[in-house]
């Protein structure tokens, strides 16, 4: 423990401020509220780190989705499950975020696994409850006219029950998709120069907290915009969409 | 229409439902057979068990004991998705799924037959036609139609790919009266044409006299408790149980069965323009109907003759009463009733299809009919049920 500790320190007291000469070094000392000569600058150094945040928001919204959508699968039809799931993804979920790095610390050490295993468990709960909830709510007589008019279960899921669920699975991925943007700057903690790099490396100097909180705002933002898009399109039926449970 | 599949006729032998920890059978040996072509109305209290008797058809609801049989096939003997599509089903709530537009829901089962797209597309245009809706309302969802509508497309898909049986579960219970009344109507024309063997639920013994050929009342505990046509239920209630269920207005309720010319109708002396009312006075004598009906040279009904006019020497050409309200043999007792009472007379000509005197109605016959029985029903309405225009 005291060895990832002393690993840690550097990056956590890594609060120098780069730059401060040249044409913009006035705006930066005087630590003004945003500095456009020093961010036009400098803006090339936050690409890999947003690049990386995407990158990693997409890999483990997309890992969790798969598990928790075979989960929701495997207990639908046996109800028995579902408080098994949900205790165990609750659990998980309640695991603060740098805990979380020091537990898989000795096993998957630091790096891009330890921080796509962690973002991937945290969406596991949000994405598993939102698709029940979605399949709990088609109504029930959509599923007996299915059923009376000769779906198999499979046919019953795929064409009636999962679209009509859509709406909520989507809801869903936009609480979990902005939720994992969050988290995911604190993955620079494992290693992974997410937007969390810079952010936490000058945490003094306001342009940079702009700059680098902005982005992660913004991506959170055009992720949830896109998703919304997406349950417009994708449930015409349905306006205006009910809220989500979570 | 496409070739229509042949009606089948549905046997329930000795079924049985057990539901597992219920120490009672939710359906005791029910047996009941109902020809092919023929309209089933099972009907009975909530808890009778009707919506299970009538989903052990399709199998959604496992047969404990017993069998049914579809034209001599056991349904156990059936897959149970592959029976289900060959039997229509409706629903109360209609069930349409609210995310495909009414076309697409209409499909369902031809899509689950794997028809081409063709041969579906043509079959929903047709089915349309049926309903008498207009196609373009294939392109919305079920949410943009009313619940009326709705539920003329839930038949529409039911009838889609012209199965043999319908299940029919209270489909017109969510449907305001007016509404539902017209939904009856056109569900018992379009019978009429497709002759569907139908399985139809209601705990509304109204709907279930209007809409069945035959109608099983059962009662709690899910024991049939009379199986008959609607007409001899209302005469000869099995026992307590469905003269109470039936209703204590049943004896009106059978003149909703019967049309003017079941009923033995009276005579009135008839009058011709031009004759001398002395022969008319002498016919009065000991007349069924105490007054003269003038017709004409084709005995169509013209008037009644008042006092005043058999005053006169000969049958005026206007008598001082007018003939209405003149009945249609045909019409149905019940509106018989309704017309007399509405004008206030006591006497109405009935005539035939040629306009011509057939009788005359009167409240007497009517009221005598109600306290007295039988005979006369069971020979026509026991076979002939009328068919709501």
């Amino acid at each position: 423990m005291t060895l990832a500790i002393a690993k840690l320190v550097p990056l956590l007291g890594a609060v120098e401020i780069h730059n401060r000469t040249g044409p913009n070094a006035p705006c930066q000392a005087q630590n003004k509220a945003f500095c456009l000569g020093w961010a036009v600058d400098n803006f090339d150094r936050y690409t890999t780190p947003f690049l990386n945040q995407l990158l990693l928001v997409l890999l483990c919204v997309a890992l969790g989705f798969a598990i928790a959508f075979g989960l929701a699968l495997i207990s639908h039809r046996r109800r028995w499950l579902v408080s098994t799931f949900t205790g165990a993804t609750g659990v998980l979920y309640t695991i603060p975020s740098l805990a979380f790095i020091f537990l898989l610390l000795p096993i998957t050490g630091l790096g891009w696994t330890t921080a796509i295993l962690i973002l991937t468990v945290y969406t596991l709960q949000i994405l598993f409850r939102n698709i029940l909830a979605g399949l709990g709510n088609v109504p029930p007589e959509s599923k007996d006219a299915g059923r009376g008019m000769g779906m198999t279960d499979r046919q019953l899921l795929w064409r009636v029950e999962l679209p009509l669920a859509l709406p909520e699975i989507i809801a869903g991925l936009r609480i979990a998709t902005v939720s994992t943007v969050a988290i995911s700057t604190l993955m620079v903690f494992a290693n992974v120069d997410t937007l969390g790099g810079p952010l936490y490396q000058q945490i003094t100097f306001k342009t940079n907290i702009v700059i680098a909180g902005g982005l992660s705002i913004l991506m959170a933002v055009a992720f949830d915009a896109l998703l919304l898009g997406a349950q417009r399109l994708l449930a015409p039926w349905r306006r205006p969409s009910r809220e989500a449970i979570v | 229409m496409e070739a229509g599949h042949q009606a089948a006729s549905v046997s329930y032998r000795d079924v049985t439902k057990r539901y597992p920890g219920q120490t009672e059978p939710a359906i005791n040996h029910l047996s009941l057979d109902v020809p092919a072509g023929e309209i089933c109305v099972l009907v009975g209290p909530s808890g009778c068990g009707k919506t299970t008797a009538m989903r052990m058809a399709n199998r959604t609801v496992e047969i404990t004991d017993g069998d049914i049989l579809i034209d001599d096939t056991s349904v156990r003997d059936r897959d149970p998705t592959e029976l289900r599509r060959e039997m229509g089903y409706v629903i109360q709530q209609t069930g349409l799924f609210p995310h495909k537009t009414i076309a697409d829901n209409i499909a369902t089962v031809p899509n689950l037959l794997g028809w081409d797209r063709d041969r579906t597309r043509k079959r929903v245009r047709e089915l349309f036609d049926v309903i008498g809706l207009d196609p373009a309302l294939g392109e919305r969802f079920p949410s943009q139609l009313s619940g009326g509508q709705q539920q003329r497309i839930g038949v529409a898909r039911a009838l889609a790919a012209d199965p043999p049986v319908m299940l029919m579960d209270e489909p017109f219970g969510a449907i305001d009266p007016i509404n539902r009344e017209r939904l009856q109507n056109e569900f018992l024309r379009l019978q009429a044409e497709i002759q569907k063997t139908v399985l139809f639920v209601t705990h509304d013994i109204d709907e279930a006299i209007k809409m069945g050929d035959r109608i099983a009342i059962l009662k709690q505990g899910g024991h049939l408790a009379q199986y008959a046509t609607p007409a001899e239920l209302l005469m000869a209630p099995a026992d307590d149980f469905v003269e109470d269920f039936v209703g204590a207005d049943r004896a009106l309720k059978r003149l909703a069965l019967m049309r003017v010319r079941d009923i033995n109708l009276w005579e009135a002396p008839l009058a011709f323009i031009g004759q001398a009312t002395a022969e008319v006075r002498a016919k009065l004598n000991g007349a069924e109907v105490p007054h003269a009906l003038v017709v004409d040279s084709e005995r169509r009904p013209i008037g009644w003759l008042s006092d005043s006019d058999l005053r006169g020497d000969t049958v005026p050409q206007k008598p001082d009463t007018g003939p209405e309200p003149i009945l249609d043999a045909d019409d149905i007792m019940r509106d018989a009733l309704a017309d007399l009472l509405q004008t206030e007379t006591q006497y109405a000509p009935v005539t035939d299809a040629q306009g011509r005197i057939a009788g005359v109605l009167s409240v007497e016959i009517i009221s005598e009919f109600l306290v007295s029985p039988e005979a006369k029903v069971e020979e026509h309405a026991a076979v002939e049920r009328p068919r709501a225009t």
